[in-house]
């Protein structure tokens, strides 16, 4: 089990580290593949046998015990979330061969790829706060680079906003978990909750605030999400794909822990205000643009407040609820951007403003867009649907209607945002950009076209599956609301 | 994963899903469960799903098999109802299981009134597809109208399907979907695609508010059954928020006022899909949403009103302005609005009688209006204008459509012997029957004056067909539009659907008492009470008189009404339309400013938002827990007093200066002085690393400033200087005080204390500092130099690309460092050759005294840093290593291999290893695993430094090319 554990961790770096020596593309892309695929297996593997048993895996680094070894916690949450980033990662490297841009192409981009997803992996198990910092600092510092690969001078200008307030927020976090150690003797994450408990008042929710800050950054809520916006868009579009639908969810993820393990239902009506206030902002950014790109980039921030109102809601049904949009929000959102890639590089452009009729010349894009639009605005009978419904009952068990206000107004908003790139983009005249690639948008882009079908059925599968995996959801959030159960899992493993 | 279960089967099917292992879920539970051979409803939805999904994606080519295809479907989905609907003793329900968890089922249930609406939908469905064959006739877009005709199909008939509002909900929305892309079938047309999405927004939003009111429902009375909630009766509080909300639904779905002007800009759809889903069908979902509703709700007074006022306004607004247009289509459309009205009165009302009108009602406009789209249609294929001046000439080249056209109008009339006549007189002899209150009086009132314009627009619509001129001398070439009559096939296709349509409305006139009887099964299946009878001759009572009167009125107006109405507002789209738009662009133009506000693109704006945040989040902390003491802080030796305070003065004077030189080195000044502290702490460890980073940092930065202005770009101007030192004043003041409260509240022991006993036995190293980097939390030195090594292969690749862009170039040839000949020897010969001697002990004695893995390759980092300075940039070809990047690989590859070594024998990642083996000569000699960690560290610390260096020190391309070893 450790091996198998550690395996989507270990097995990208191994194979960054190789791909240093190894610069042919087609070696690299091997190397890569391969390092996803055995990632693949082993991430399945866990989720199958926590699907079953529920068990909580620990890893304990050199063997140390679970009291203080940096540890590798895999729960039924961190299981399913690296299952599903694994596969989201492997996918869209998959689409990135087949977009044959110049980002790809540069001997850099597998390694640091890997290590990108390899610090994805390790931000979900980590069982430590301080080894949760490193692993974001490995996700953002390769996010930084990813960025910036074209080095483009929009790249650089949209890259220094990203990195900076990052970099910023990582100042935020290590200054965070620092006090956390100054403040309790300890960064394990079960020996945190009951030594925080111990903590005044004051300190107590000076640390909790900080960490939501911190995280919320990550997550980009809202105040504190103005640097998504200004940078994703400038990104390469498989790049965007995969921060857009990952690197935002890891910083819901860490909230999600934060809010239940380190300081279980604490400032909870602060959560559901910011959570609230983060749908209605962001939505009203993404109706405010015409750019697909800028569209779907606000769009991440409005989806956040979705999780983040569920989170604050609290108790199994709401955070079950927020782990089921968390988990069918990951390929909705990513397979939004990789249409998003695909359009711009048939017509060079993905504005509503310069490419239009795309429907009339490829139906099957058309759908491919169609699907995941409907499941973001949340509409029956895709995964969104489900998801949104789902907060929505939980809202008015809760009797936050204020929220559920909210919350279905955004969703009306939403659809507008979906509706006017449908009507933008794919109906209308055929735009004059190539014509010489009439009829077919796919025929020349056939890996990205399968990349992007494959995403899309997993979303429709989710939709499908929606009972079982909604009773693991609940499952999952029973665990994540029993405290002393993972904290004797890490100390007895 | 769907779940089904059946009433004939439910014992066989009970597989409710457990949580049972995955592969055992995925295998069985889904692959056997597909479509049990006792389902029957569901898969006659889904059946017309996939045949419509078939022919969206592919098959493109060959619509027509597709149509036959979908009539196929229809018609045997049609056999289905009837097979198993009527007579059954007890209606067939199915459930297909889908969230289980939280009843997000779906549940089916056949009842008389469900088989009513399925025939409707399937048999106006299959007459629809037959005559869009003719009419779509090399067309382009004929596969994609099959494709949605089918998939809206199947979304109509699993919403009447629908046993609960969860159900319904759910093909609710899809019915909305599907109207939106079918509206815009054109959609090279601009009106088109604006009628789409405003028919989607505006059914969508109603929508949002069902899905609000089944959330209400499940979660305070846990069903949304429509026979629970008959039983049930529920009333007051959050209900009649649930209430309201689900009026709201269905008065966007039926065009209800003031939601009405999405209709007709509906009209913009080729004529199948405004005859099927914007009369026949789809508009009726309100109507069938109210039906199955009305006898769980029509008690409350809230509901009666809302229900009674709105039918009333739209009955008349919509029959108001079918007098006034000329465009046959729009007459229609709005007298479909009005019709709406009426049902919307019957059926909502809550009395059982006016229900089992409603529902007669309902089929009976179903046909006539179906009729009515559909023979409008072929006049204007025939013609090429729907103008009602003009259509005149139609009776000349198509008679027998013409003639089914008056009939069904006579039936929207109200006249003897038609259908229309017997549901409207039964509406009547209700709604006078009606114990309702002042409700029934304005219900009554509104039904007559809007019969007495239905009945004058319908006369309109007679006068346009027999007034019309005759046809002129050229009327050959009237093809206005381009439109061929086309072959007798295509003529046939198109004209029988009209014939038969307005020949079943005569025949339903006819029979009139045995339709009835088949109508009592649907009432009584919505209410148990609703059972009634229709005759066609009632003989002379109080609603003939009433009848009679609105018919001689209507009449009058309708004959002297102008055909030709002089064009209005109508043109810019009416005031509802206008209305939408309004609230739409200042929705968008709200949402613009806001953005703007929130998003300014301004990076020490934001900056400056998150640090107050923190300081906030730091003063939130301080104000609940008061002042932390300074006792134990302020009584340190004067000597750290003094460091601290210098520092301090530095660090504003980073912040200060306006050039970058001397800002680089304040920073450097910041880091030694924290360095000193760190030394005069007791941490020596830490003082040495840090000395070399800063070190390093400087230079790099020095480097890196060779291609930038000596200054900084004058102060952003977000805000004005005051705020812009208070912010970063008081993140200053506030965080360290929050920093001080925090150690001030420490109870428990520090893990750290684990770490000293374990560290010389079980870790094999007396330098704590160094066991703790190399194995206690050796994971994460495992991830910070992953960091670091990406940090440099993104530093090399973007000083790549800018010589590749060509812009950095030039700026950096003008600035060389010179040579140092004395240096040359010392550095090049020896100095290095010793470094890195010296630097591997470092490495190696860090177990067990100050040094490792980092600060030994700080140290020959720095060496190389002292060559460069000294104007010898590091000519590699003297090393062994060539390539600093082949070094990094090298030291991470030695590192994740001490990490992952140990998993080959059942261990733990990084899990230490002691060896001591006798080495002759020396002795015992101690090796710990974690040695060989190490010196991956300091092999990627050390190439870090070197990739640096050496792109951001090249002078031109060619060392980075050469020696950063990067080139792709």
């Amino acid at each position: 089990m450790t091996t198998v554990l550690s395996l989507p961790v270990l097995g990208p770096l191994v194979a960054a580290a190789l791909m240093i020596f190894l610069r042919g593309l087609a070696v690299q892309r091997f190397v890569s593949f391969f390092a996803l695929g055995v990632s693949l297996v082993a991430s399945t593997v866990t989720f199958v046998n926590i699907w079953d048993d529920g068990v909580i895996r620990v890893v304990r680094m050199s063997g140390w015990p679970g009291s203080f070894a940096i540890t590798l916690v895999a729960d039924r949450l961190s299981a399913a979330m690296v299952l599903v980033a694994t596969v989201v990662v492997t996918i869209v490297l998959a689409y990135a061969t087949g977009q044959r841009a110049p980002d790809e192409r540069s001997s850099f981009y597998h390694p640091v790829y890997m290590v990108m997803a390899a610090g994805i992996s390790q931000a979900f198990l980590a069982g430590d706060l301080f080894n949760l910092f490193v692993a974001f600092e490995i996700l953002l510092m390769a996010s930084y680079v990813l960025l910036t690969l074209e080095g483009t001078n929009e790249q650089i200008r949209a890259g220094t906003t990203y990195v900076v307030l990052n970099v910023l927020e990582s100042m935020i976090l290590l200054m965070a978990v620092g006090l956390v150690f100054a403040a309790t003797g300890t960064v394990s994450m079960a020996e945190l909750p009951a030594r925080l408990a111990e903590l005044p008042d004051g300190v107590r929710m000076g640390l909790h605030l900080l960490l939501l800050v911190a995280f919320g950054i990550k997550a980009a809520v809202f105040p504190l999400f103005f640097w998504l916006p200004d940078s994703y868009p400038t990104a390469p579009s498989s790049v965007s794909a995969v921060f857009a639908g990952l690197l935002t969810k890891v910083g819901v993820y860490c909230l999600i822990r934060t809010q239940t393990l380190l300081f279980p239902g604490e400032l909870s009506d602060l959560v559901i205000v910011i959570g609230a206030a983060t749908m209605l902002v962001g939505v009203l950014g993404a109706i405010s643009h015409r750019d697909m790109k800028r569209i779907l980039s606000f769009h991440i921030v409005s989806q956040i407040g979705y999780m983040i109102f569920g989170l604050g809601i609290g108790g199994v049904a709401a955070i079950a609820a927020t782990i089921f949009y968390l988990i069918h929000h990951i390929p909705v959102k990513t397979s939004l951007f990789l249409v998003e890639g695909i359009v711009a590089r048939d017509s060079g452009s993905s504005s509503s403003e310069e490419v239009s009729g795309l429907a009339r010349r490829s139906p099957i894009l058309a759908a491919l867009f169609l699907v995941p639009a409907l499941s973001l605005a949340g509409l029956p009978p895709f995964s969104g649907f489900l998801a949104k419904f789902a907060i929505v009952r939980a809202g008015v068990s809760d009797a936050q209607w204020i929220g559920i206000a909210v919350a279905l107004v955004v969703s009306l908003l939403t659809l507008v945002s979906m509706v006017k790139i449908w009507v933008g983009v794919f109906w209308g005249d055929v735009s004059p950009v190539e014509k010489a690639s009439i009829p077919g948008v796919l025929r020349h882009q056939k890996t990205m076209g399968v990349s992007t079908g494959a995403i899309v059925l997993f979303s429709l599968a989710i939709a499908f599956a929606a009972g079982p995996l909604y009773e693991f959801a609940t499952k999952a959030a029973e665990q994540l609301l029993d405290v002393a159960g993972y904290v004797a899992a890490v100390r007895s493993s | 994963m769907f779940e089904f279960s059946s009433v004939d089967s439910l014992k066989v099917l009970s597989c409710r899903t457990r949580m049972t292992s995955l592969p055992r879920v995925l295998g069985q539970e889904v692959i056997a469960g597909i479509f049990p051979p006792t389902m029957i409803l569901f898969p006659a939805v889904v059946a017309q799903f996939l045949t419509g999904a078939l022919f969206l994606v592919g098959f493109r080519r060959r619509p027509n098999v597709g149509a036959a295809l979908g009539l196929l479907v229809l018609a045997a989905s049609a056999a289905v109802v009837v097979s198993r609907g009527v007579g059954a003793d007890e209606p067939l329900t199915e459930t297909i299981g889908w969230l289980s968890t939280l009843g997000f089922d779906l549940a089916f249930r056949l009842d008389g009134f469900a088989v009513l609406m399925a025939l409707i939908v399937l048999v106006v469905g299959f007459a629809v597809l037959l005559y869009s064959l003719g009419y779509f006739e090399h067309d382009s877009t004929y596969a994609r109208f099959v494709g949605l005709f089918m998939a809206f199909a199947g979304s109509m008939t699993g919403l009447v399907l629908a046993a609960d509002l969860f159900t319904m909900f759910v093909f609710w929305e899809l019915t909305s979907i599907c109207s939106f892309l079918l509206i815009g079938l054109n959609d090279k047309s601009e009106s088109a695609r604006q009628s789409a999405v405003r028919a989607l927004l505006t059914t969508g939003a109603g929508g949002l508010c069902l899905l609000g009111a089944v959330g209400i429902l499940q979660v305070e009375l846990g069903t949304t059954a429509f026979a629970d909630l008959v039983k049930l009766q529920p009333v007051g509080g959050v209900i009649d928020a649930a209430i309201v909300l689900i009026l709201l639904g269905a008065f966007t779905k039926s065009a209800q006022f003031p939601f009405h002007f999405w209709l007709p800009g509906a009209m913009a759809a080729p004529t199948p899909v405004s005859a099927y889903l914007h009369s026949a069908t789809m508009v009726k979902a309100g109507i069938v949403l109210l039906a199955r509703l009305s006898p769980a709700f029509g008690q409350s007074n809230l509901w009666r009103w809302w229900v009674v006022l709105a039918g009333v306004a739209t009955m008349l607004i919509g029959g108001w302005r079918a007098l006034r247009q000329t465009d046959a289509k729009l007459l229609l459309a709005h007298s479909t609005v009005s019709q709406l009205g009426l049902l919307t009165v019957l059926v909502g009302l809550g009395w059982s009688t006016a229900l089992y009108a409603g529902v007669a009602h309902l089929l009976a406009h179903a046909v006539f209006k179906v009729a009515l789209f559909l023979g409008v249609g072929v006049i204007d294929h025939e013609l090429g204008t729907r103008d009602v001046t003009k259509i005149g000439t139609a009776r000349h080249r198509t008679p027998l459509v013409v003639v089914a056209l008056g009939a069904a109008t006579l039936s929207m009339a109200g006249m003897i012997p038609l259908f229309g006549f017997v549901t409207k007189e039964k509406a009547l002899v209700a709604l006078l029957d009606a114990e309702v209150g002042a409700v029934g009086v304005v219900a009554l009132v509104g039904v007559v004056l809007g019969s007495v314009l239905s009945v004058a627009y319908s006369v309109r619509l007679l006068h346009a067909l027999v007034g019309g001129a005759d046809p002129e001398p050229d009327a050959g070439g009237v093809d206005h539009g381009g439109h061929d009559p086309g072959s007798p096939l295509v003529r046939g296709l198109l004209g029988a659907p009209v014939i038969a349509a307005a020949a079943v409305s005569l025949l339903f006139g006819s029979i009139a008492q045995r339709v009835g009887k088949w109508l009592v099964s649907p009432s009584t299946s919505l209410d148990a009470s609703a059972k009634s009878k229709l005759v066609l001759w009632p003989g002379i009572n109080d609603a003939l008189v009433i009848s009679a009167i609105v018919i001689v009125v209507g009449s009058v107006i309708g004959w002297r009404a102008p055909l030709a109405v002089p064009p209005s507002r109508e043109k810019r789209g009416s005031r509802g339309e206008r209305t939408f738009d309004v609230v739409y662009d200042a929705t968008l133009g709200m949402a613009k400013r806001l953005t703007r506000i929130t998003q300014p693109g301004s990076l020490p704006m934001y900056v400056a938002v998150t640090s107050v945040i923190v300081a906030a989040v730091a003063a939130a902390a301080l104000i609940v827990d008061g002042l932390p003491a300074f006792e134990g802080f302020v009584s340190d030796s004067p000597l750290t007093i003094a460091v601290t305070i210098l520092t301090i003065v530095v660090s504003i004077g980073v912040a200060v200066v306006s050039a970058r030189f001397t800002a680089a080195v304040f920073l450097g000044g910041v880091g030694y002085g924290v360095a000193v502290l760190f030394l005069m702490r007791g941490a020596p460890d830490l003082a040495l690393t840090q000395v070399l980073v800063e070190t390093l940092t400087i230079v790099i930065f020095l480097l890196a400033m060779r291609s930038m202005p000596r200054s900084f770009a004058p102060a952003s101007s977000w805000a004005p200087a005051p705020v812009r030192i208070a912010v970063s004043v008081a993140a200053g003041v506030v965080v360290p005080l929050l920093v001080l409260a925090v150690h001030g509240a420490r109870t428990a022991p520090s893990v750290a204390e684990e770490y000293a006993p374990r560290s010389i036995d079980e870790a094999g190293g007396a330098n704590l500092v160094n066991v703790i980097l190399v194995d206690f939390r050796g994971f994460d030195t495992m991830g910070e130099i992953t960091v670091l090594a990406v940090a440099a292969l993104g530093v090399v690749n973007l000083v790549r690309v800018a010589e590749r862009h060509r812009r950095v170039r030039e700026r950096t040839r003008t600035a060389p460092f010179r040579r140092s000949a004395i240096l040359d020897e010392l550095v090049d010969r020896w100095l290095s050759k010793v470094a890195a001697l010296v630097a591997l002990y470092v490495t190696f004695r860090g177990h067990n005294a100050p040094g490792g893995g980092f600060a030994g390759g700080l140290v020959l980092g720095g060496v190389f840093v002292l060559q460069f300075l000294t104007g010898r940039e590091p000519h590699l070809r003297h090393r062994p290593i060539r390539r600093p990047t082949t070094l990094l690989g090298a030291g991470l590859l030695l590192a994740l291999g001490t990490t992952a070594a140990p998993l080959l024998v059942g261990a733990a990642p990084l899990e230490s290893h002691i060896w001591k083996p006798h080495v002759p000569l020396i002795g015992e000699v101690k090796i710990v695993s974690s040695m060989f960690f190490d010196l991956g560290v300091f092999m990627v610390v050390v190439a870090v430094v070197l990739m640096m260096l050496l792109s951001l020190g090249a002078r031109g391309t060619s060392l980075v090319g050469d020696d950063g070893g990067v080139a792709s």
